[in-house]
């Protein structure tokens, strides 16, 4: 099978107190002075891994950024765009590349609903009320998936397999998933910097106020945000369904790590939440790799506090608008 | 974008607040879910959470005395019947319907005059918090006798409840041995080998399985859901294998709710032990099957411990050919008695849903329950709880010995046989005594 990787992470079980903790950084130095062929492979993983959970976290920045509105519901659009993709390619014989656009479709236009139904109603009122009132849509969602659906996880019949670059094994469904990331984070970039709609988003999500002055829709400003962060949502679960078994409930994980991402990231910035995607995956994976258990997730959490501490806008929140 | 939608500093404080609040309370709510049992966290089941069983009436009930007239035996369901779990809770919980079913068919409960056997249902959702209110709720609605949990955590819960309020507790599946040890618990029984026995049963059998078809097995890596069921297995998998002269070379550990396996199968290609030992919930395992592959990597044995992945039918479909030849200890539905194969027909009649090991293992602890009532005649919590501790059960569907319980409320003669997947078919392979093929090595 020619093995490539030929470092071995210290046994748990091996350290004892402090060295439990000490030895995996010690390995990983020494590791990196040998320039084992293992590091390549984490650096993979971890930036494969990474890319989705970006993907995951850009709807919901886009929809706090525009309407300060804390999407509690983004989780379970996920969810709708992997059942979405399943549908099309299970029902329809549709391939389920072509059912991630069909997703976005489909989650903008719940999106919107979900927007006109909930949200706007109490837009100005205080964020609690909203966060509450996406809250009770996720619940909402997640119990007609449930029903409609049963709990049963479910995949798309699709065998993408990997392939092997230099020794360094890429899974392909993992790597579909980071170019459709980085395709869709350029797109939405375009789409806000180079279209009028766009620069009236962004006008919207500078100054409420003031973009109401200059004649700018901001209810339809609105809903429109939705949508699009919504649709975002629907193109990420697509994506996740290419390579993962899911169920109704395969959001919430997401939904958390995506809230990290975001504040880490900084809030509204799309290269914060891909380059906050990024660490989020590389700790992951260089932790899950070297350190015991898993520990990696406490890292996680203590970068993401330390980051609230010293840097609370968040890693690209110092050049707002 | 390139700059920051919005730049409002009492908002982000706003967004802080309210998301760590959020963040928290999803995070209790969802990682709370993280431990199912030995069993898996997905498998047939349409969406419960229905009050009463097949068996018909309602929750209202004549409680009392022996000497008192008893309409219906009410057996409290505390399930996940939804949240990630949901897929094998639901399940658990129509196997339960379905004992009392049966029960009512043949007449009822025959010591209290043809009394039906009716069953409710509590919604756990797999949260360790919600263990202890559903029983509550349950013995406020009239169960004469509880069963759940298919969570460790969940059951630890649940059971506290019943042990406080002295109401018999028949764990239908949850493996962690701290549930019954050290507890010096008097009402909570358990059928399903615990964590402890699972892990010396496959220290016993698999090895062997392995040597007697010419196989070697001098080293093992452990893969294991990182919490208090995966744990177990793997301290008693390191207490136990190196007795069998089977040393572990690595232990790696996969989070609840992880997308993938690839860092954790990294990991064990590096060791390269002649067995990679699995013990996952039907996810976890899932994803082991697919990081292997995708790193075009498999170790001369696969296995698992105490995993459902691989007793699970549609799991094994999901993995499809790369499933065939793991072998995996775990309780397991005797297929050496006719009556296995009425119940699956019947469940699968009923609830068209697939009838798992852990479905099976619910069977059996509802049927348990049913004859305790039947010795005890009566539905008075004490009478029960005698009748449970004196009970030796031989009629079940569980590929092991018959069912009497310790001090501790342990089942004395539980199993976890080795099972194999052949032709994506799950079978026990030893010990020969349940055995329904060859072990393939």
């Amino acid at each position: 099978m020619g093995h490539l990787v030929t470092s071995v992470a210290p046994l748990p079980l091996q350290g004892g107190g402090l060295g439990r903790f000490i030895d995996p950084f010690v390995q990983f130095l020494t590791d990196i002075t040998n320039l084992e062929p293992v590091l390549l492979q984490l650096l993979a993983f971890g930036l494969l891994l990474g890319g989705v959970y970006a993907l995951t976290a850009l709807g919901l920045t886009m929809i706090f950024g525009v309407m300060d509105v804390i999407n509690f519901a983004h989780g379970v659009f996920l969810v709708v765009g992997m059942y979405s993709v399943w549908l099309v390619s299970e029902m329809a014989g549709i391939s389920p590349f072509l059912g991630i656009p069909i997703a976005a479709a489909v989650l903008f236009v719940l999106g919107v609903v979900v927007h006109v139904l909930t949200v706007e109603p109490i837009i100005e009122a205080p964020q609690q009320n909203q966060l509450i009132a996406t809250l009770g849509v996720l619940f909402i969602i997640q119990s007609a998936i449930e029903i409609v659906f049963t709990p049963d996880p479910q995949q798309v019949e699709l065998s993408l397999g990997s392939i092997q670059v230099g020794g360094v094994f890429i899974p392909l469904g993992q790597f579909y998933a980071l170019v459709i990331a980085l395709g869709t984070m350029l797109a939405v970039r375009a789409f806000l910097n180079r279209t009028d709609l766009g620069r009236k988003i962004r006008g919207t999500a500078d100054n409420r106020d003031g973009a109401r002055y200059v004649g700018i829709n901001v209810r339809r400003i609105n809903y429109l945000t939705f949508g699009i962060g919504a649709a975002l949502a629907g193109v990420a679960g697509g994506s996740i369904a290419l390579f993962q078994r899911f169920d109704p409930f395969t959001g919430e994980t997401y939904l958390i790590n995506a809230f990290v991402i975001v504040i880490l990231g900084g809030l509204g910035s799309f290269p914060g939440a891909f380059v906050g995607g990024l660490i989020v995956g590389m700790i992951q994976v260089f932790g899950g790799y070297y350190l015991p258990g898993t520990t990696a997730q406490v890292l996680i959490f203590l970068l993401f506090i330390g980051t609230l501490l010293v840097k609370p806008e968040g890693l690209f929140g110092g050049a707002e608008a | 974008m390139g700059k920051t939608l919005k730049s409002s500093t009492s908002n982000r404080r706003r967004f802080l607040k309210a998301t760590g609040a959020s963040v928290a309370a999803l995070t209790l709510a969802g990682c709370a879910s993280d431990d199912a049992g030995n069993g898996g966290s997905d498998s047939g089941g349409d969406s419960g959470g229905d009050s009463g069983g097949d068996s018909g009436g309602d929750t209202g009930t004549t409680t009392g005395t022996p000497e008192q007239s008893v309409d219906e035996v009410i057996i409290g369901s505390n399930h996940p019947l939804s949240g990630s779990l949901a897929a094998t809770g639901v399940g658990m919980s129509n196997a339960i319907k379905l004992a009392a079913m049966r029960k009512n068919e043949e007449g009822g409960i025959e010591s209290l005059d043809g009394a039906e056997v009716t069953v409710i249902e509590g919604d756990n959702q797999g949260a360790q918090e919600l263990g202890g209110q559903v029983s509550e709720e349950l013995l406020s609605e009239g169960a004469h006798v509880l069963t759940g949990c298919y969570s460790s955590p969940v059951t630890t819960a649940a059971t506290q409840v019943a042990e406080r309020q002295g109401v018999p507790f028949v764990i239908s599946i949850a493996a962690a041995d701290n549930i019954l040890q050290g507890r010096d618990f008097n009402y909570v029984y358990r059928p399903q080998p615990p964590a402890r026995r699972l892990a010396s049963d496959y220290a016993d059998l698999v090895p062997t399985v392995i040597r007697d078809g010419g196989g070697t097995i001098d080293t093992a890596g452990l893969f294991y859901i990182n919490n208090s069921y995966g744990q177990a297995i793997r301290d008693s998998l390191r207490e136990f294998l190196p007795e069998q002269n089977v040393e572990i070379v690595e232990e790696t550990a996969i989070e609840f709710g992880a997308s993938n396996a690839n860092t954790q199968v990294s990991r064990l290609r590096s060791a390269d032990p002649d067995t990679i030992i699995a013990t996952t919930y039907v996810a976890g395992g899932v994803l082991l099957a697919q990081a292997l592959q995708d790193q075009d990597y498999r170790p001369p044995y696969l296995t698992a411990s105490a995993s459902a992945t691989f007793t699970d039918d549609d799991a094994v479909s999901d993995i499809g050919e790369f499933a065939n030849g793991v072998l995996d200890n775990n309780y397991a539905l005797n297929p050496t008695v006719d009556k296995t194969a009425e119940v699956r027909s019947q469940f699968l009649d009923n609830y068209d849903q697939e009838f798992s090991a852990s479905v099976g293992m619910a069977y059996t602890a509802a049927e348990v329950i049913i004859q305790a009532v039947e010795e005890a005649g009566s539905v008075e919590p004490d009478d029960i709880n005698e009748a449970l501790k004196g009970l030796r059960y031989e009629d079940h569907i569980s590929a092991m010995g018959a069912i009497e319980f310790d001090d501790q409320g342990e089942n004395i003669n539980a199993l976890g046989p080795v099972n194999q997947v052949q032709d994506l078919s799950v079978r026990v392979v030893y010990p020969e005594e349940y055995a329904e093929a060859e072990p393939q090595v």
